[in-house]
């Protein structure tokens, strides 16, 4: 039970992946970050096409649908939609590739 | 006519083929890396696929690749910084008081030379 020889995730399984289940202070100012980067970069978009009389649908949708960064709840920022989790809500950095895909919006209710 | 400045800030490994595809259309190849394209619906477009992996700004005419590789070096030249002469040091360490050793770093921040 105790010493070399007690069995653990580890020893018996071989491979373990552990993640912290929410996350850190610093990983959410991270994540409001990259939010706010990717705001900037639609509203660069915005202005620019604004100019020259264009627009774009692509563009048009989002602003329409996304929040931005100062919009957003805690909640939606940090954690999302997860029908297999207790309560409907995983951290949002338990999702593939988190750093790099937009995930901001979730279904209503939950 | 306007450009957008485009630079890869994040790398597209494990990303969607699609998304790689876009990166390479704009002719981003490694992070870091910076074009130019003129600023169209098309383009737009195109930043709009890979815009959690960019860095976007709208410029009124594209750089050359010299003049991109000039913008990155540093400034010529070195900063001279006279030694504190030693009785101020001693006084510096001495004194525990917080706004002598304010005073006494501001000294050394304005004896700094620019040469």
């Amino acid at each position: 039970m105790f010493g070399m020889f007690r069995i653990t995730n580890p020893l018996s399984g071989g491979l373990l992946w552990k993640s912290p289940w929410r996350m850190s202070k610093f990983q959410k100012l991270r994540q409001r970050r990259r939010l706010r980067a990717v705001d900037s970069v639609v509203a660069i978009l915005d202005a620019a096409l604004a100019k020259q009389g264009e627009t774009l649908k692509a563009l048009e949708r989002w602003k329409e649908e996304m929040p931005t960064e100062a919009e957003m709840l805690p909640k939606d920022k940090y954690t999302m939609f997860d029908r297999n989790a207790k309560r409907y809500r995983k951290s949002v950095h338990k999702l593939p590739k988190w750093t790099r895909v937009s995930q901001r919006l979730n279904p209503p209710g939950y | 006519m306007s450009w957008f400045r485009i630079t890869l800030h994040r790398s597209a490994i494990g990303l969607p083929e699609r998304t790689r595809g876009v990166l390479m259309a704009l002719g981003l190849r490694r992070r870091s890396q910076t074009v130019f394209h003129p600023v169209e619906p098309q383009f737009a477009g195109m930043i709009m696929k890979v815009k959690e992996l960019v860095l976007v700004e709208e410029v009124d005419k594209p750089k050359t690749q010299a003049e991109l590789r000039e913008e990155r070096r540093p400034e010529p030249g070195f900063y001279l910084e006279k030694a504190v002469p030693r009785h101020d040091e001693a006084a510096l360490f001495s004194s525990r008081t917080r706004g002598s050793v304010l005073a006494a770093v501001q000294a050394m921040e304005s004896e700094e030379v620019r040469l």
